[in-house]
């Protein structure tokens, strides 16, 4: 039951690690590299506090995966997802439309609706809704989450739109 | 809650995955995509001495689509990858709605088909902390001859909640089991056991390999009820499939799951459509049967007569969908 070696990258940057069996990569992502923006909720996969992005950009939970199965692979957690020194679009509208209350849930909602408007900019109404749904807000604040979602869509279009003209 | 100490196995290939399974036997468990078994760790509801993980072995992760028209799944496929499969959604609608009801798309992207198909059962006395069962007697699932939920019962009642079975029950799938003899085929409706201990036939030196669909002319649809919609445990799950005219079915089947240990094959109602077709009447009545068919209805996460009114209610409304899509 001893430590197993393995290279990790988190938001770029290579990792060597020594990481035990039984450790989870939410785990070894808060106590062995540092970064504390991942939150621990429930670790049980009902909350979607622990939230990051793994190669393809999608929501994964960090709570029930082993670090050990991520050798060679890499992550994205909020503390990697600013753009040239600026916040997200999606940290940009939380913002600005005040789609935070107590914050706990707070990057695993922007790195879910991360997942969501990497693959479509025009999500609809649905796609909020399930891309959302795994990741509550204990203080009951997801309207503001949701406009907020919308609002971040529509400044990635227009990034979209300036970047094809 | 942190997972307790196990040693870790990544099996490269199917070989090398019986291979660990046969070295480890009873101190192993299966680990396909962990969403289910590492939250059932974590609560020290299973404490495997070795844990052999699946998620590297290619082969279980395709999808195929064999020339005889069989969709063949690998049991390692995550559940989002199933839904995006343009064959899924083309021909097997149904499926892709019950695997898009199975937890949320965090879960979906974590949790795969295989391990969807052996989620373990639940009840409400056992799936509770360390700490709350130690207070308490054991049951059938700890180190009692007893059940807590159904006082009278001489087995395990808990819950079998798995979405995608009754699904692939009504579209007749059937899954590859692989063992040290070779692999064996059975239909996912025989693969499961009326006993939430041992709530299928996996022998222990078994690995689930595939799930294949055939394709034999059935529309078939999926309904499911659960607390909350964007993530819960199903409250009832329901699936129907027809072929042949709905007023004129050549083969009708009928399943019903999160009602008790296992899948139930609902015969009596499906052959009371068979012979008159999906008429109000006839839905009506079969749906009617169906409740009164259930036996000892646990009273597992809702209440029992809850279940009852639920179960009417969903059949009920499936099959008139069903109907209304074939006319």
């Amino acid at each position: 039951m001893g430590k197993q070696l393995i290279t990790l990258t988190v938001n770029g940057d290579e990792y060597e690690l020594a990481v035990a069996s039984h450790h989870t990569l939410l785990d070894v992502l808060r106590n062995q590299i540092g970064l504390t923006g991942t939150k621990r909720g429930c670790t049980a996969g009902s909350c979607g506090v622990c939230t990051v992005n793994g190669e393809r950009g999608e929501a994964i939970l960090s709570c029930l995966s082993l670090a050990v199965e991520w050798d060679g692979r890499s992550v994205t957690t909020i503390e990697g997802i600013r753009q040239g020194g600026e916040l997200h679009p999606v940290q940009q509208a939380f913002l600005e439309y005040g789609a935070v209350q107590c914050g706990f849930c707070t990057p695993g909602v922007v790195m879910s609706a991360k997942a969501l408007l990497d693959v479509t900019t025009s999500p609809s109404e649905d796609q909020i809704n399930e891309a959302l749904a795994g990741a509550i807000c204990r203080c009951t604040g997801h309207i503001k989450i949701k406009k907020a979602v919308r609002a971040a869509a529509a400044v990635m279009r227009d990034n979209e739109a300036r970047d094809d003209g | 809650m942190q997972l307790p100490r196990f040693e870790y196995v990544r099996a490269a290939s199917l070989d090398e995955g019986l291979a660990a399974l046969a070295k480890h036997g009873a101190d192993a468990k299966i680990m396909s995509g962990g969403s289910d078994l590492l939250v059932n760790m974590k609560m020290r509801l299973d404490t495997p001495r070795v844990l052999i993980s699946l998620g590297g072995i290619a082969e279980l992760q395709d999808i195929e689509e064999l020339p005889d028209g069989v969709l063949r799944i690998g049991a390692g496929c995550r559940l989002t990858d199933v839904i995006a499969h343009p064959g899924v959604s083309a021909r097997f609608p149904a499926l892709r709605d019950a695997v898009a009801a199975v937890g949320s798309r965090h879960v979906r992207n974590i949790g795969t088909l295989g391990g969807n198909l052996c989620l373990e059962t639940r009840c409400w006395y056992t799936n509770q902390s360390e700490d709350w069962r130690k207070a308490r007697d054991g049951c059938f699932k700890t180190d009692r001859e007893a059940c807590h939920v159904i006082k009278t019962a001489s087995r395990c009642h808990a819950i079998n909640s798995s979405d995608t079975a009754p699904a692939l029950i009504a579209l007749d799938a059937s899954v590859v089991l692989a063992g040290p003899a070779g692999r064996r085929t059975v239909k996912v409706l025989d693969f499961y056991r009326d006993d939430g201990v041992q709530h299928t036939i996996l022998a222990p030196d078994e690995l689930l390999v595939a799930i294949l669909v055939p394709d034999d002319g059935r529309r078939a649809v999926f309904a499911k009820l659960a607390q909350r919609v964007g993530l819960d445990y199903a409250a009832g799950s329901f699936a129907a499939s027809l072929r042949g005219p709905a007023d004129a079915p050549e083969a009708v089947r009928l399943v019903l799951n999160a009602v008790g240990a296992a899948p139930k094959a609902l015969t009596e109602s499906e052959r009371l459509l068979m012979a008159s077709g999906l008429t109000d009447e006839a839905i009506e009545a079969a749906a009617l049967g169906a409740r009164q068919s259930l036996g000892e209805v646990t009273n597992l996460f809702t209440p029992s007569g809850f279940k009852r009114r639920l179960v009417k209610a969903l059949i009920r409304d499936a099959l008139v969908t069903l109907r209304d899509q074939t006319a």
